[in-house]
């Protein structure tokens, strides 16, 4: 399996195919005199803003502080041995509605959006 | 039977959908300023969104990834900076030239300036996003649109020598103003070649729930459908060569020229239906441009997106056309002549062409994405000539600008 | 001691030789599993690799063929235990490039 062609950048579904995000990062733990092992995928602002720069790594990170709940200040991770199907899209043993990916969006839909009449 | 129904569906919205401010306004230029001889560059122009918009279909069709979807997965995030932040900018300019359009028609319905009419259209957009379905945007604005077919009617109505109009069909040189023609050609293929479309084409496709069966629909409504856009394109280009220059006009440069367009054959009718046929393409074009940017950017971060959805399912993909409508209304209101931002805005789309049309070529051989119905050769040496033809408008067309004063 | 390095950032880090020739650019990182776990077998260097993870077509084999003809751009296969991560940023190759497999045409 490689891991920029298979699963870095591709969209991930929880179990009901609902959309979560794209794998942003994927973390490898090291363990000296064994090889790498693939641990988490991760999925938020932080992790892609890293890949961009330190600076907008930092910029983000403003913005969670600013804005976010205390789980957003960090990436989410989704563990791999969660991780059920690996195709187009990389199928997740989740439901996203039960993962924070989707938080500010929610914020947005319940501050915003609710209150503008015919959504 | 469903399946023609949807394809005829999928060709009238092709149809009704093709023209909007930026082909009428490039075609109108070319026609006065070189009569008949910049045909070529609709057909080549044509021949090109034929291509991408087949390619793009089936891409959606057998993948259920869109191309934007596809341009972050295949190459990876810091590639698809580039491109996404080049077409973000550019159709946050098309679209509100689109929407200067709309108000342009409320000119010259009502003598009221363009610039108060850039927010209540803004609203209008805005509102049918909100609230409408991706049916009813898709059909009911391209029902409309075949009111454009008017521009067909014109053209042969006016009697142009086929003949004349067969030999335009292959490029020549210009007499005069080498530079002013190789831009306006430039122009017309930036204006016909947008990405907006054959990306807009591929979301349609996974909206409109396509699958490998809808290959050969595809085909048809690409084919056909395009077609008869760049026919009507080209009337508008054959009417401005007939109308104008005995008008005493060969640079339209005054967006008051262009309703000439069909009050010359019409009169007062004429006149209606110009205004009926800007308001209505360039609504539609506006919504597209609006629903695109939001496609975009969802699909890039990989949110929930659909037209389909409520607001309320896919909140961060309303924000996106939300503020683009919001943004593309401020230089409008702020009194940017609607004409000068076109043409400028069509060439910017022309010099960036090949970011986006770059990734084509793999990604239309990637088998993981489109399993058996990879491009043959014919499609591969057809993708690469649109390529090599996009590298040179990158290279040739902001130099062409300037020595052609804009 | 368990450290954690994110795979993402590694690619398209410059990867230098004992002798501080550079061997080329991390463009993809191959797993496979290894009982439970999914672990890192080797990485792949060069221009090479990176037409790889395009997933090239015959198009994209043939035109780094012909740069590959030309002596340009060459791909290095290294095993896992050849790559030190000690720092992410600077990853350093812990054998000769003469060592090393180079990436084949397949």
């Amino acid at each position: 399996m490689n891991l920029a062609r298979d699963i870095i950048d591709k969209q991930v579904v929880d179990k009901n195919q609902a959309k979560m995000g794209k794998v942003d990062g994927v973390v490898l733990a090291l363990h000296g005199g064994k090889p790498p092992v693939v641990s988490y995928i991760e999925i938020g602002g932080i992790t892609l803003a890293r890949r961009v720069g330190r600076r907008t790594e930092r910029f983000i990170r403003l913005l969670k502080k600013r804005w976010g709940s205390p789980r957003a200040q960090q990436p989410y991770r989704v563990a791999w041995r969660q991780v059920r199907d690996i195709g187009v899209d990389i199928e997740v043993a989740l439901d996203v509605r039960e993962t924070p990916v989707n938080d500010w969006q929610n914020w947005l839909r319940d501050k915003v959006i609710r209150r503008i009449p015919g959504s | 039977m469903d399946k023609l129904l949807e394809v005829s569906l999928g060709i009238v919205t092709s149809v009704g959908g093709y023209l909007e401010i930026g082909s009428i306004a490039t075609s109108a230029q070319a026609g006065a300023a070189f009569g008949f001889q910049l045909l070529w560059a609709l057909v080549l122009g044509t021949l090109c969104i034929i291509v991408l918009v087949e390619m793009s279909g089936r891409f959606a069709a057998v993948s259920h990834h869109t191309i934007s979807d596809a341009m972050r997965e295949r190459f990876g995030f810091n590639f698809f900076l580039l491109p996404l932040t080049v077409t973000v900018l550019l159709n946050l300019m098309v679209l509100s030239a689109e929407i200067g359009g709309v108000a342009l028609a409320g000119e010259f319905a009502t003598g009221i300036g363009h610039q108060w009419w850039a927010v209540p259209v803004g609203i209008v957009v805005w509102l049918l996003l909100w609230k409408g379905t991706f049916g009813l945007i898709e059909k009911g604005v391209a029902l409309l649109g075949l009111v454009t077919l008017v521009f067909v009617v014109a053209a042969v109505k006016l009697g142009p020598d086929w003949k004349d109009l067969l030999r335009s069909a292959v490029p020549s040189l210009p007499q005069h103003d080498g530079a002013r023609y190789w831009f306006l050609a430039a122009s017309i293929l930036g204006a016909t070649i947008s990405p907006y479309l054959f990306l807009f084409y591929s979301s349609g496709a996974i909206e409109d729930h396509w699958n490998e069966s809808y290959l050969w629909a595809n085909r048809a409504i690409a084919g056909i459908g395009m077609t008869f856009g760049g026919v009507i394109s080209a009337s508008t280009l054959v009417i401005a060569a007939l109308v104008m220059p005995p008008s005493g006009i060969r640079d339209v440069n005054d967006y008051h020229q262009l309703p000439l367009l069909l009050t010359k054959v019409f009169g007062f009718w004429g006149l209606v239906l110009f205004i009926a046929s800007l308001a209505i393409a360039c609504l539609g074009a506006a919504l597209e441009i609006a629903l695109q940017q939001a496609y975009l950017v969802a699909q890039g971060f990989g949110w929930n997106w659909g037209k389909d959805l409520m607001p309320e399912a896919a909140p961060a993909f309303s924000l996106v056309y939300t503020l683009s409508v919001i943004i593309a209304v401020v230089p409008m209101v702020l009194g940017v002549d609607p004409l000068n931002l076109t043409v400028f805005s069509m060439a910017l789309t022309a010099a960036s062409l090949p970011l986006t049309i770059l990734p084509f070529i793999f990604l239309m051989n990637d088998k993981r994405f489109v399993k058996q119905h990879t491009n043959g050769r014919l499609g591969n040496i057809a993708i690469m000539a649109i390529i090599a033809l996009g590298f040179v408008l990158a290279i040739a067309t902001i130099p062409l600008e300037i020595f052609s004063g804009g | 001691m368990t450290r954690e390095i994110n795979a993402e950032l590694l690619l398209g880090r410059r990867v230098l030789a004992p002798d501080g020739r550079s061997a080329g650019r991390i463009e993809e990182i191959v797993a496979e599993p290894q009982g439970s776990v999914l672990a890192v077998r080797e990485y792949h260097l060069g221009s090479y690799a990176l037409m790889e993870r395009l997933a090239a077509t015959p198009f994209g084999r043939a035109m780094l063929d012909f740069f590959h003809g030309s002596g340009i751009g060459q791909g290095y296969r290294v095993p896992w235990d050849k790559l030190d991560l000690t720092d992410p940023e600077k990853p350093r190759l812990l054998c000769a490039l003469a060592d090393l497999e180079t990436l084949k045409r397949a």
